[in-house]
């Protein structure tokens, strides 16, 4: 029991357990008002009828659409921008002005734009997903090969390596790590530009209905929905962990608190 | 083996070191000390051909190909394992992936690292990351080790049984080094030559000294040896006009 108790994730959900049950006793005895906050009772009923209708089916659909769509599209333009910018600097002095601009705007504010440029169905809502993933794949590929460990690149060229070889075997593993370190960021990126861009105007998708339960001051459906989307970013959230840990076993495989440092160093250090 | 000729380099606007000329003949044992900024690591480089030399000539026997390059820091891939790390030179030399990796295996073998061949960088000891870092290099069968300060960072136990070992792997070889050092003691203990440079910037070769404790050498031994205090003496002496001050830090 007690190595249970010792476990973080058994301690996290513990902690949300007591904090659900706590929640229902207060809106069951009427302290909290069902309407603004309705028992976690309520809200799982309104989750499993749009599930046992099926009428979320559809929306589900759009929303992943869009947010995987944005999600590929977003990660291969922030990878090929980012490189590309890193390897000539004349397209580094265009892109980075209008990506730093980019990055400095809430870039939702864009969702209007798109709707008007592209309608209201799925191509204003992966676009959306596409802005917001390109620029932050883009400054971890562009910072990723800017800040390539000097060292490792003189030891391959000291090995006789050229520029294919450096490529190979110092620059893409190196921008590999920082992506992947920045893939979780972008899946919650991915669905936020979908979601938004839905929310804004659409036919169908998680975020119309979250606007649609907003307009009918349907909190139940609205709190429903808020945890739904959160539960499909969290499982999401752990498929980019379980890719990260594949990919860059390098970096896992035995770490410690000392391999971390190490691995700092290696990354980043210079001679 | 290598012969420097009034090298001039530097960085930018800022010279480094001008007017350098030293010989590394095949089989000596060459060590360059000097002040921190003396241009020291500069020089290796150019000789490497990582820096362009301002002026002056680099003559080196046989091409890039005879050289093998020994960083201060190990520089190994941290995403390749020890055994990938210690081909990767074979391979860039068109090695075969199964040929290299059984010759990376027998140098790791070689190297006291038997077994550990699928271990990334940072699940070996600094120790054994450096002797990864000297397979890498001596596979590739180099004619001329080129070592900036390699062994700085370990402890002073591990430090004096991997240069023993590499020291006893030059001897056997007749391979020839450059050392760029600020240990004046293992200069002298390891080294044929010892070149001291002058303070930069423009620094220069101050003077030469050649050690004649007989070969085969042990790192501890040669400290007894009579010629050993003497020339330490001196070298410490000729290091302090240099900097112009007693408070050199080129001991340790």
């Amino acid at each position: 029991m007690k190595a249970y108790v010792e476990k973080l994730w058994v301690r996290r959900l513990v902690s949300l357990l007591v904090l659900a049950a706590l929640w229902e006793v207060l809106a069951r005895l009427g302290i909290i008002n069902p309407f603004y906050a309705p028992a976690p009772s309520e809200i799982l009923r309104v989750v499993f009828s749009l599930f046992a209708e099926g009428t979320i089916l559809g929306h589900l659909q759009a929303t992943f659409s869009a947010a995987l769509a944005g999600l590929a599209i977003g990660l291969a333009l922030g990878i090929v921008l980012g490189f590309a910018a890193a390897l000539i600097p004349l397209l580094a002095d265009i892109l980075e002005p209008i990506m730093m601009l980019l990055n400095a705007i809430p870039r939702v504010i864009l969702a209007p734009l798109f709707v008007i440029w592209l309608g209201i169905e799925l191509p204003s809502k992966i676009a959306l997903a596409v802005v917001l993933v390109a620029v932050l794949i883009f400054f971890a590929v562009y910072s990723g090969i800017r800040d390539v460990n000097q060292l490792l690149v003189d030891r391959v060229r000291t090995l006789g390596g050229g520029r294919l070889v450096l490529l190979r075997e110092v620059y893409i593993p190196s921008v590999t790590a920082w992506v992947l370190g920045s893939l979780k960021v972008a899946v919650g990126f991915a669905f936020t530009g979908a979601v938004v861009g839905e929310f804004v105007a659409a036919t169908r998708g998680l975020g119309y209905l979250l606007q649609f339960a907003q307009s009918t001051y349907n909190a139940a459906l609205t709190m429903g929905l808020i945890f739904l989307i959160m539960a499909f970013v969290l499982v999401l959230f752990m498929g980019a962990e379980a890719v990260e840990r594949r990919l860059l076993r390098w970096r896992y495989r035995g770490a410690d608190q000392d391999a971390g440092r190490q691995l700092n160093h290696s990354l980043k250090g210079r001679s | 083996m290598l012969r420097v000729s009034d090298l001039a380099l530097g960085y930018g606007r800022e010279p480094v070191v001008e007017g350098v000329s030293l010989e590394v003949s095949e089989g000596r044992f060459v060590s360059l000390v000097g002040p921190s900024g003396s241009g020291k690591t500069s020089i290796l480089r150019a000789v490497n051909g990582l820096l362009t030399p301002r002026a002056g000539h680099i003559e080196l026997n046989g091409g890039a190909e005879t050289l093998g390059f020994l960083f201060q820091d190990d520089a190994l891939l941290p995403w390749r394992t020890a055994r990938e790390n210690v081909a990767l030179g074979l391979r860039i030399r068109k090695l075969p992936k199964s040929k290299a990796h059984a010759e990376a295996d027998a140098w790791l073998t070689r190297l006291g690292l038997e077994g550990l061949g699928e271990r990334f960088p940072h699940e070996l000891s600094g120790g054994q990351r450096k002797r990864v870092a000297i397979a890498q290099i001596l596979a590739l069968k180099p004619k001329l080790l080129l070592m900036d300060e390699p062994f700085a960072a370990l402890d002073a136990i591990v430090r004096t049984r991997i240069t023993q070992e590499l020291l006893n792997w030059v001897e056997r070889e007749h391979l020839s080094v450059l050392l760029v050092t600020h240990d004046l003691e293992e200069a002298l203990t390891v080294s044929d030559t010892v070149y001291l440079l002058s303070q930069g910037p423009r620094a220069r070769v101050q003077s030469s000294y050649e050690v004649s404790i007989p070969r085969p050498r042990d790192i501890i031994a040669s400290r007894r040896h009579p010629s050993f205090a003497p020339l330490l003496e001196q070298l410490w002496k000729d290091l302090s006009d240099v900097v112009g001050s007693p408070q050199v830090e080129a001991t340790r």
